[in-house]
């Protein structure tokens, strides 16, 4: 009764199968496989006959079975068909045993899961909703559960949700504090009976609402109590929790997309022709059948004397109904079984074209570009939307320490013999870091003054460097191997410590109340007076420490714009220096940190201090008072310099993007990152230019605040445009104005559009969705930040709907899955840690840059020879299906063929790719006396070829043929390169000129970008990290218990955490341990 | 750079012109120069080929003689179904005004017969006609057994109805001396008709083969086809090796005519004695054994004399094809080169301003 039932809500109970049974939940067992052995042959038959060319054959086939009609042999007809249903049939079924395999695989994995009180390795597969699972460290998460306890303390885990959300930092999640108390106690865990009441299945990722009831008290559940399937457990030795959704039912298997029959623009347009010439050929069929009639009728007759037909056993009109279908039959070339034959083949070598390149192979790590659909290569040449993730697909995810200004002076750029500045080469030698043992050994520097710096002992450069050591969140740990192992919140951090740490000031471990560093040697510990935490409007980040000599200092990082108000008026020329610098790094993609410190003394430091303990006591106005004293301690700085850190962009991104879009493809950069970062790599690889009219950044908290800013955003851009239109630009822009009467196509200047996924998610409901979309459509760039998997798929998904564009996917991570299989084409970078993406996708290589030869070249490519193909198919078609119609009219409409459509068709479906030299083998086999001998009824053919050749006649009419056909085509082609010439006849014509004006000059070596953007503090940082650091609670027990005497907690230890959720509940509420950097 | 070694590049992706798509190309650019003077010369060639077809085809000398009327009298007798069998002879003189020079070949053309249609040309058995096997005759219906269960020889409607009309073509030099103009029966066919896709049976003796006689089992006995006066091995009692399957005039009849009005060949002109150079002029009568029915589906039936240049017979068709296409093709260079000049002439000037 119940699976008939719509589930309102679900209730577990846990550790009760019985209970949970009668709701008849789906188990963890999950089915990616479309067949099982007995009912492939069915299903996979019903699903080819579906195709209508496999249809039409099928009734063909029938159709020459009737002897009365049949007027072709019916191997003809079903010697292709089964070869094309075959060939099919096969590679459905390797396709569907390797799914068969890997849901083998993932359903036969093991986990510890409680079953009569016991701890029971059990498949996932056996898994049921409402048993209770131990996890353990770097265990893949078998279903969705809702965390228990855990071994850290608080009932804290954490979890890696790369698979999710492609975000490869670490979350953490907590359970409630009653069940906490479980903790590893098998009894007490096989005793807990609570019943869940929560939402239904969803693909909602980052969203769950639910009701513990358990011991007469209700506890209410959210998402940060559920761990979901797909992640994995990190740095948590073990946890228990309990299974709310299993298999299908789990968020992960939500959020997988269908997949979907992908299929080209070229296949849309070849099924509506055949339907067409299927009309024609009824037609074609008609007139000759009524024809038949009224030969039978008047000339027939008399002709039975030859044939002994009895009088009045054949009227001619069913003669003429007779006719009709055997002409059906004959003239049934015209509808073209082998034209999808002929496509796929062409089509698959175009796949091995792009396999074989060598130009798309990257050498590093020997991966060359795969085509893994090979039916899609022609629709690479019409794309119209790019739509691209970000981490790891237009950047390397790696964050390298690239310059710094110290004081006036830049350290970073390497000059050689002539003092001109150049491009760092591999020739050059780095900086030497190995006689330091502490060194990161990937790190690399290139220029030697930096180091000769630090050991003639510049002050400055001395406290700069120490700064980088001290002013940051980083947290250290000792591997077994004793190597330093930073666990970075956000990669830029990572960056900056690790390039302190590799000029000698290392950053060894802190304490809540101190941080000790080891600078050139000597250890030093510094006493962590006060941490001035990141925010958003701060946009920096200070500490106040104490240093071993007993002066209190405050190292301030921060974005240059907000930094600069705060300095002390000495430095002004220092300021412009740097400001000159900054301009410098930002034109180059650089991002940017201005570094500065104050020198405060004991007593004013005291008073301050117990200000800030006033207001964090303070119940009113807390935070703002709080933020008031920041503001009044960070001020009168004395600036150091600052640092310019890379977000490495992929090899070759900048070029491929300006190609893609000088081509008119659009590029929508959608990730899950932070706006400032998305913005920064937006300019980094010129999709942002200083050159655009405007920026719109939408970024509303409801619908209604969305719809306005995207109104207002449309309507400023249509403002700028109407004042555009008086000027000159009207005049380039005519033409296109004539041709196109969209208004969207008439807009002039770049604009651009950022928005998050907050806004998205409303800007994606009914209403607000067209105000987007044409907004978007207007824009030269758009970024969409913070975007969930799904909302990708979902964006893909609406320009693919409403604007009938042709669009690509392409990305890396298992987040970018569902965007990949809903685009029209789908790219997976391959050579990820990953592979999800790829399996996902359509095609894969290993470099973004190769995305320009696929669409550029081989797509380009691949359109063309197909619509030469299809048009050379047509016309051979019909020029020899209408032989026989024409032929209708000298044999008295009987059917007769005029020329041997068995072996043609024979010819056209065995030897498609057709060399000539097979075609006349098999011409003169056919017609030799040997297989006439054999065959004489069959092959009646012999001695036409060799009687019809051998006259000179023919030879004259092949001629005239030949000149009658070719002559309008070349005054044709001539006469449009004259009258109407393409652009590439006008390019082939200037490049001729040019040729023969001059030998062509060597390229010009391009021009740095200059650019007076700065990027802002724009690291992928997170607010509260800094009171996680004062209070804690992230320290590990191993480490030293903190020396210091001053045992003083700035907040309510166990309040920390509903700080942390507080402050971060418009994001996603989690905050990041980001990637672990090893020393 | 590379951290991985070269040859595993080279191993996985083979460096081949045609594997990196780097294949040679060249693009025809059609400067006006060449299109031009591609468009003369073709203009030219077909002129020159259309004027010596045009030439040839007029130098063939043709006659062409509609018996279907002259002979009227033999149709209305045996369109009576008595009289069917009953032998009908009818003259008809012409006089040939020219000599007609080199090799003369007589046609019978038949107009409105239509030996193309389906169910007419499936209805014969190669299998048969090769020699292989006498009963093969599944193919042929209507014609495939006689009534006493004898398979037809030849079987089928192509067969059955194949043209049986004597013509015989004789000089007449005064009124009373008349010499019958030699022709010969041989090399009328196809090569490949005669010496693969037709051949008798083995036996030396024709009759005895065909009448079942070697074999004493009934079931070897063979029928003749119902329209036909006499049996297949019965065909040219002058020459024996001129019957059964290899009779000439049967092979030409076997083969279907494409177009319902169709010409074949009936004989060639043995140039011996008087007729050395060809057909003198003078006065000539054809003697026609008048058998085949035309008049039943109102087709009509006519001798034809006709000589061959090395382009085939008197058809003007391609030549006059081809000067048109000539014509043609010098029209369209000049128009061409009319608008070339006029298009270069505005860029100049507009490069000028």
């Amino acid at each position: 009764m119940f699976c008939f039932m719509v589930e309102v809500e679900r209730i577990v109970k846990a550790n009760d199968r019985e209970y949970n049974e009668k709701f008849q939940y789906a188990d963890n067992r999950i089915h990616t496989s479309k067949y099982n052995i007995l009912t492939f042959l069915p299903i996979n038959l019903f699903e080819q006959f579906q195709r209508v060319a496999n249809a039409y054959f099928l009734c063909l086939l029938i159709l020459q079975l009737i002897p009365e009609i049949s007027s072709l042999t019916w191997f003809t007809t079903i010697v292709p068909l089964v070869l094309v249903i075959t060939m099919t049939a096969v590679k459905d079924a390797t396709d569907d045993y390797f799914r068969h395999k890997s849901d083998n695989q993932v359903n036969n994995r093991q986990s510890e899961v409680l079953i009569n009180s016991k701890l029971q390795n059990e498949k996932w597969m056996n898994v049921k909703v409402g048993d209770i699972i131990k996890l353990e460290n770097n265990q893949f998460v078998a279903a969705d559960l809702l965390l228990l306890s855990s071994s850290e303390p608080h009932g804290l885990c954490y979890v890696e949700t790369a698979e999710l959300d492609g975000e490869t930092n670490l979350k953490v999640r907590h359970a409630l504090s009653v069940t906490s108390e479980l903790g590893a106690d098998i009894s007490r865990l096989a005793g807990f009976d609570g019943i869940v009441v929560c939402e239904v299945p969803n693909n909602k990722l980052d969203k769950f609402m639910g009701i513990l009831s358990w011991k007469d008290s209700k506890h209410s559940l959210n998402n940060e109590k559920i761990i979901l399937r797909g992640c994995i457990l990190r740095n948590t030795s073990w946890c228990f929790g309990m299974v709310i959704f299993a298999g299908p039912d789990t968020k992960l298997m939500q959020n997988s997309g269908k997949t979907k029959f992908k299929r080209t623009s070229i296949d849309r347009l070849m099924n509506t022709l055949v339907l067409w010439i299927f009309g024609f050929l009824i037609c074609l069929g008609i007139i000759l059948a009524i024809g038949n009639s009224i030969w039978e009728s008047q000339t027939g007759d008399q002709f039975r004397t030859f044939l002994f037909w009895n009088e009045g056993e054949k009227s001619s009109v069913f003669s003429g109904f007779l006719t009709f279908w055997s002409y059906i039959i004959i003239l049934n070339t015209v509808v073209p079984i082998s034209l999808y034959v002929s496509v796929e083949v062409i089509r698959l070598g175009h796949s091995y074209f792009i396999n074989w390149d060598r130009k798309m192979y990257y050498s590093r790590k020997a991966i060359p570009a795969e085509a893994r659909t090979t039916t899609l290569n022609e629709e690479l040449g019409q794309i119209e939307y790019i739509f691209s993730d970000k981490t790891g697909t237009l950047t390397q995810n790696i964050m390298t320490f690239k310059r710094c200004s110290i004081n006036g002076r830049i350290y970073g750029e390497v000059h050689d013999d002539l003092d001109q500045k150049t491009e760092i080469t591999q020739e050059k030698e780095p900086v030497d870091f190995s006689v330091k043992s502490q060194a990161d050994r990937e790190f690399q520097f290139f220029d030697h003054n930096l180091m000769e710096s630090i050991k003639m002992g510049d002050p400055k450069v001395h406290e700069f460097l120490r700064l980088l050591a001290l002013c940051h969140t980083v947290m250290s740990e000792e591997n077994s191997a004793g190597e330093l192992i930073y666990q970075v919140q956000s990669p830029d951090e990572g960056a900056l410590v690790t390039a302190a740490r590799n000029f000698g000031f290392i950053f060894k471990s802190r304490t809540p109340e101190t941080i000790t560093i080891e600078e050139l040697g000597t250890l030093a510990t510094y006493q962590l007076l006060a941490f001035l935490d990141f925010n958003n409007t701060r946009k920096r980040m200070s500490v106040i420490v104490r240093n071993p000599e007993g002066q209190i200092k405050l190292y301030s990082k921060g974005a240059d714009t907000i930094l600069f108000e705060k300095l002390h008026p000495s430095n002004e020329v220092l300021l412009s220096l740097t400001s000159d610098h900054l301009s410098e790094f930002a034109g180059e993609g650089l991002r940017t940190l201005a570094i500065a410190y104050r020198d405060l003394d004991d007593k004013y430091f005291k008073e301050w201090h117990k200000m800030l303990e006033d207001a964090n006591a303070a119940t009113e106005e807390r935070d703002e008072r709080i933020a008031g004293l920041y503001e009044e301690i960070e001020r009168d700085l004395m600036l150091l310099g600052a640092t310019a850190v890379e977000d490495k962009l992929q090899e070759g991104v900048i070029e491929t993007v300006t190609s893609l879009s000088l081509a008119n493809i659009k590029i929508w950069v959608l990730t899950g990152d932070k706006q400032e970062t998305a913005i920064n790599i937006g300019y980094a690889c010129n999709m942002l230019t200083d050159d655009m009219n405007d920026v719109f950044v939408i970024a509303g908290n409801n619908a209604v605040e969305v719809r306005e800013e995207l109104r207002k955003a449309k309507q400023n851009l249509f403002g700028q445009n109407r004042n555009f239109s008086n000027g000159h630009v009207v005049c380039e822009k005519k033409q296109q104005l004539e041709l196109d009467s969209i208004v969207e196509e008439t807009l002039t200047g770049d604009y651009a559009l950022i928005i998050n996924g907050h806004s998205l998610a409303h800007a994606l409901e009914s209403d607000v969705k067209n105000d987007l979309l044409e907004l978007a459509c207007m824009c030269k760039t758009v970024i969409c930040c913070r975007v969930t998997p799904l909302q990708k798929a979902q964006v893909v998904e609406l320009v693919k709907k409403y604007r009938n564009a042709v669009t690509l996917a392409i990305g890396d991570g298992a987040n970018d899955v569902s965007m990949i299989k809903s685009a029209h084409i789908g790219i997976g970078i391959s050579g990820q840690e990953g592979l999800q993406a790829v399996l996902a996708s359509d095609y894969s290589f290993a470099q973004f840059r190769y995305l320009q030869r696929l669409l550029l070249v081989h797509g380009r490519w691949s359109y063309f020879r197909m619509c030469k193909f299809l048009c050379y198919f047509f016309y051979k078609n019909f020029a020899f299906t209408l032989v026989h119609f024409w032929f209708g009219f000298f044999c008295g409409f009987s059917a007769q063929i005029a020329l041997d459509t068995s072996y043609w068709t024979f010819i056209n479906h065995v030897f498609i790719w057709g060399s000539i030299a097979i075609y006349f083998s098999i011409l003169f086999t056919m017609h030799s006396n040997g297989i006439f001998g054999i065959f004489p009824n069959q092959f009646p053919f012999v001695g036409n070829a060799r009687h019809s050749l051998t006259q000179k006649c023919i030879w004259l009419v092949i001629l005239l043929t030949t000149v009658a056909s070719v002559m309008p085509v070349v005054a044709f082609r001539f006469l449009k390169v004259d009258l109407y010439p393409t652009l590439s006849d006008q390019i082939r014509r200037w490049q001729k000129a040019q040729k023969k004006a001059r030998p062509p000059s060597s390229r010009r070596p391009r021009t740095r970008r200059s650019s007076s953007r700065r990027s802002g503090y724009a690291f992928a940082h997170q607010e509260g990290y800094g009171e996680l650091i004062t209070s804690g609670k992230n320290m590990r027990a191993k480490n030293p218990p903190p020396t210091s005497g001053l045992e003083k907690t700035h907040y309510n230890s166990t309040s920390w955490i509903e700080n942390l959720c507080k402050k971060t509940t418009d994001t996603v509420s989690s905050f990041s341990q980001d990637k672990t950097v090893k020393l | 750079m590379e951290e991985r070694p070269q040859h595993c590049l080279s191993r996985l992706l083979d460096n081949s012109a045609l594997k990196q798509q780097e294949l040679p190309i060249h693009r025809l650019y059609f400067t006006a120069r060449r299109v031009l003077f591609v468009f003369f010369a073709t203009g030219i060639f077909c002129l020159c080929m259309g004027i010596i077809l045009i030439l040839s085809a007029r130098s063939t000398q043709e006659i062409e003689i509609n018996y279907t009327r002259i002979c009227a009298n033999c149709a209305k007798l045996q369109e009576n179904a008595s009289n069917f069998d009953k032998e009908c002879t009818c003259s008809i003189p012409f006089y040939l005004s020219g000599k007609m020079m080199g090799n003369v070949y007589m046609y019978y053309k038949l107009y409105g017969f239509y030996q193309n249609l389906y169910l007419y040309i499936r209805s014969r058995s190669n299998r048969q006609l090769v020699g292989k096997d006498v009963k093969a005759v599944e193919d042929c219906a209507p014609f495939k057994m006689s009534d006493n269960k004898t398979p037809i020889v030849p079987c089928g409607a192509i067969a059955n109805s194949m043209f049986n009309d004597t013509i015989i073509l004789s000089h007449n030099i005064n009124s009373s001396v008349q010499i019958k103009v030699p022709m010969l029966k041989s090399r009328l066919t196809w090569w490949t008709d005669k010496y693969v896709k037709f051949q008798n049976l083995s036996s030396k003796n024709l009759a005895d083969e065909f009448r079942g006689k070697i074999h004493t089992v009934a079931q070897y006995t063979t029928t003749k086809p119902p329209n036909w006066p006499k049996p297949i091995y019965d065909l040219d009692k002058k020459d024996p090796r001129n019957n059964g399957f290899l009779n000439d005039d049967f092979i030409v009849w076997m083969r279907a005519a494409a177009f319902p009005t169709f010409k074949k060949l009936y004989g060639r002109l043995n140039r011996t004695h008087h007729f050395i150079e060809g057909l003198p002029a003078g006065n000539y009568s054809f003697n026609i054994t008048y058998n085949f029915p035309v008049t039943r589906f109102h087709g009509e039936k006519s001798v034809v004399l006709s000589t061959l240049t090395w382009c085939g017979g008197n058809s003007l068709f391609l030549g006059l094809a081809y000067t048109v296409t000539g014509a043609m093709t010098w029209l369209a260079s000049f128009a061409m080169m009319a608008i070339h000049i006029m298009l270069k002439n505005k860029k100049m000037s507009f490069f000028h301003q």
